[in-house]
């Protein structure tokens, strides 16, 4: 995958960035999936899911990286090898986290086909929602970069 | 699992920094584990290093409601070794069965699996062949 600039309405950013820094507070000490560790004593257990939160953590602190003081100068993002996989997998766990604090009432199928009530939603959950759909978005760019045939 | 709107594919791909080594993906190796247990005749200790059948470990991977088809393609590529048929096969029988085996094997080398996809924010578990 070569060296992406990604240019984003900052518009229509800017406003989603709050909701996403809350899950992404939310998901510091827990994993966005509770994770099914083989049958092993505590101490590997506790290791396993140490591990997994590290690696949450680092993808998410390159993830929020993004939006330093160049994005809100520009609106831009960049994406390369160094931190592309890392983005992919923060925007998973933040999906995850937006669906389980505000979205899953609105249930799954509405969801993904994105019929939501907009006007009849909270304000907060218009909000994850976008970012919801926003982070969607950004993962479909970085899958289409870094294996075109997956989207054929 | 989810088709994201508008944008119809699927997903996949690995970690750096894994703490184990990812193994190679071998569909077959279970079967070829059973055969040779069954077939070879040699004295014990020439067989006592090969994986016994209750050693089959299969990794499966569950269904979810958030991730997209095409970033579970890609972390099925990135991470199993699959080609893009595969990825998308075993993607839509998660998608449409809830759950898909992925992978069988010798016990390190399904834990390592299900410690890598679980790094991308899959639903991975390790289970024992029952057939073993």
């Amino acid at each position: 995958m070569k060296r992406v600039e990604v240019k984003l309405n900052l518009e229509a950013v800017a406003p989603l960035l709050d909701v996403i820094k809350d899950a992404a507070d939310d998901l510091k000490p827990v994993l966005a999936v509770a994770p099914q560790v083989p049958d092993h004593e505590e101490e590997f257990a506790d290791g396993w899911k140490r591990e997994l939160l590290h690696g949450q953590n680092t993808d998410i602190e390159a993830f929020l990286a993004l939006f330093g003081s160049e994005f809100f100068l520009t609106g831009v993002v960049p994406l390369d090898p160094t931190n592309s996989e890392a983005i992919l997998r923060a925007c998973s766990a933040v999906r995850l986290c937006l669906r389980e604090k505000h979205l899953k009432p609105l249930g799954d199928e509405a969801l993904e086909s994105g019929d939501v009530p907009m006007d009849a939603m909270p304000e907060t959950q218009q909000k994850a929602f976008a970012a919801y759909v926003f982070l969607a978005t950004l993962q479909e760019l970085i899958v289409q970069h870094l294996d075109p045939t997956v989207l054929e | 699992m989810i088709r994201h709107r508008e944008v119809q594919r699927d997903e996949g791909i690995q970690r750096d920094g894994s703490p184990r080594p990812l193994p190679q993906a071998r569909d077959d190796e279970r079967d070829k584990v059973v055969a040779e247990t069954r077939t070879r005749q040699e004295p014990a200790a020439a067989t006592i290093t090969r994986p016994q059948l209750a050693d089959i470990w299969r990794v499966v991977v569950l269904n979810d409601p958030v991730n997209l088809m095409s970033y579970v393609v890609m972390v099925f590529k990135k991470v199993l070794g699959f080609d893009e048929m595969t990825a998308r096969k075993h993607m839509l029988e998660v998608h449409e069965r809830g759950r898909s085996i992925v992978w069988s094997g010798v016990r390190e080398k399904a834990e390592a699996y299900v410690f890598t996809l679980q790094q991308w924010h899959l639903t991975a578990v390790l289970e024992a062949d029952e057939a073993a």
